[in-house]
């Protein structure tokens, strides 16, 4: 039996060096998920940070094109009033124009004048000349007034000439300028309606994203929750490590009352007497141990089950 | 300002997996891996604004401990939590006697955790 008893021993000797490597491969593995819950919180909160900067700069590039786009809309307002007001500029122009043709007209007049003028000092110098002598003072005078005719018809001739240059000036100079930009300016009045669309299309965008974003924080919020939920659970190494040492602890107890049997001045059979008695009393010791620790959900989950928390 | 917990427990893993939670949670955090280094800490300066303990440690436990926390001047008032396996009514009314604040059982989830801190400390 002393054999037996020592061979029986030593597998307990193993199963206690077995049951110790146990707590420390399970703490060294809790501790490893630890670091790795760790970074990926970490991970978390930085592309929570990250979604946080990115939606703030989203949200000034949007105020940005707000303000671009309303400034260029008053811009464009201006653009379209312009062709309009141009139109009223160039009946103004045309108003000229038809002026300037009026003075034409009166220059025309002023040659008519000029032409009689000269036909009646012709007249007065041939009258003049009959007359003789006494007519001497009014040939000076009708030759006078020939050359005031001269004078009038040459000057009506140049004005009605200029005249002429301004009114050819006004008319294709200015109204072709006018055309072409009237032209540009549509292309520009198009260009702020495109940039309308423009911020249309960023407000969409900017809605879309900021939907997605929003989704993605709270997956996010929900990954940190169960990080947290996580890193609680991992405590059970703890627990599962305490009820290990119990049962080691009343293992060595049992152990070494089985060794008594083996003490070579020991009384064999008083020994064998007492055994069953001080194995009931580890095997109390041990019960009423492990009855003053909660460690399954199972063991929390009856009736008279202690309370998980209580605040004083 | 972030509020300080101290953590006091024998074991690492207790000890790591509590300090991840409640620095996740926006606290700092002092450990000690019993209740002698505990005092030790409380004594030399360290100021936590709650302290939780285990209460089966070597050289001293849980329960001997917040006694003596609660003997020290500026502590009188500190929430005490006992987080332990300990489901024994006759150890919580002793906690409770000697001054402890609350009894949490192992294992405690991390927003429940952060939860009762915040409601004995306003404003973490």
């Amino acid at each position: 039996m002393g054999e037996a008893l020592e061979a029986y021993l030593r597998i307990e000797d193993a199963i206690d060096g077995s049951l110790e490597g146990v707590i420390r491969d399970t703490e060294s593995s809790a501790q490893s998920i630890i670091k790795h819950i760790r970074r990926l919180y970490d991970s978390a909160n930085t592309l929570a940070s990250y979604l946080d900067g990115t939606s703030l700069q989203v949200g000034d590039l949007g105020k940005s094109i707000i303000e671009s786009v309303a400034f260029l809309s008053e811009v464009g307002t201006f653009i379209d009033r312009l062709p309009a007001k141009m139109e009223h500029d160039l009946k103004s122009v045309q108003a000229v124009v038809e002026e300037i043709k009026s003075l034409s007209e009166m220059t025309s007049e002023v040659k008519g004048v000029s032409l009689q003028s000269h036909l009646l000092a012709a007249n007065a110098a041939v009258e003049a000349s009959r007359a003789g002598s006494a007519g001497a003072a009014f040939k000076v005078v009708a030759d006078e007034m020939r050359r005031l005719a001269a004078t009038s018809n040459a000057m009506a001739v140049k004005m009605n000439k200029g005249l002429s240059r301004a009114q050819e000036i006004v008319k294709n100079g200015l109204q072709s300028t006018i055309s072409e930009s009237s032209r540009q300016l549509a292309e520009v009045s198009h260009a702020a309606a495109s940039l309308r669309k423009l911020q249309n299309n960023f407000d969409d965008m900017s809605q879309y994203y900021k939907t997605r974003f929003s989704v993605v924080i709270k997956h996010n919020e929900d990954l940190v929750k169960d990080i947290a939920d996580a890193l609680g659970q991992i405590q059970y190494q703890d627990v599962v490590r305490q009820c290990i040492e119990r049962i080691r602890i009343v293992a060595a107890r049992r152990n070494e009352a089985l060794r008594g049997l083996m003490d070579p001045n020991g009384d064999d059979s008083a020994c064998l007497t007492e055994l069953p008695v001080q194995l009931e009393l580890i095997l109390d010791d041990y019960m009423t141990e492990e009855r003053k620790h909660c460690h399954s959900e199972r063991q929390s989950r009856g009736g008279d089950s202690p309370k998980k928390i209580e605040m004083f | 300002m972030a509020k300080t917990v101290m953590i006091v427990d024998d074991s690492s893993t207790m000890l790591m997996s509590l300090k991840n939670s409640l620095e996740i949670a926006g606290f700092k955090v002092v450990e000690a891996a019993d209740g002698a280094l505990a005092m030790k800490k409380l004594q030399t300066g360290s100021k936590p604004d709650l302290i939780i303990t285990d209460i089966n440690m070597p050289n001293m436990g849980g329960i001997e401990f917040i006694g003596k926390a609660r003997g020290l001047s500026g502590f009188r008032f500190t929430p005490i939590l006992a987080l332990t396996t300990e489901s024994q009514q006759t150890k919580r009314d002793e906690a409770k006697k000697l001054g402890a604040t609350g009894w949490l059982l192992k294992p405690v989830n991390g927003a429940d955790l952060s939860k009762i801190i915040k409601q004995l400390l306003p404003g973490a």
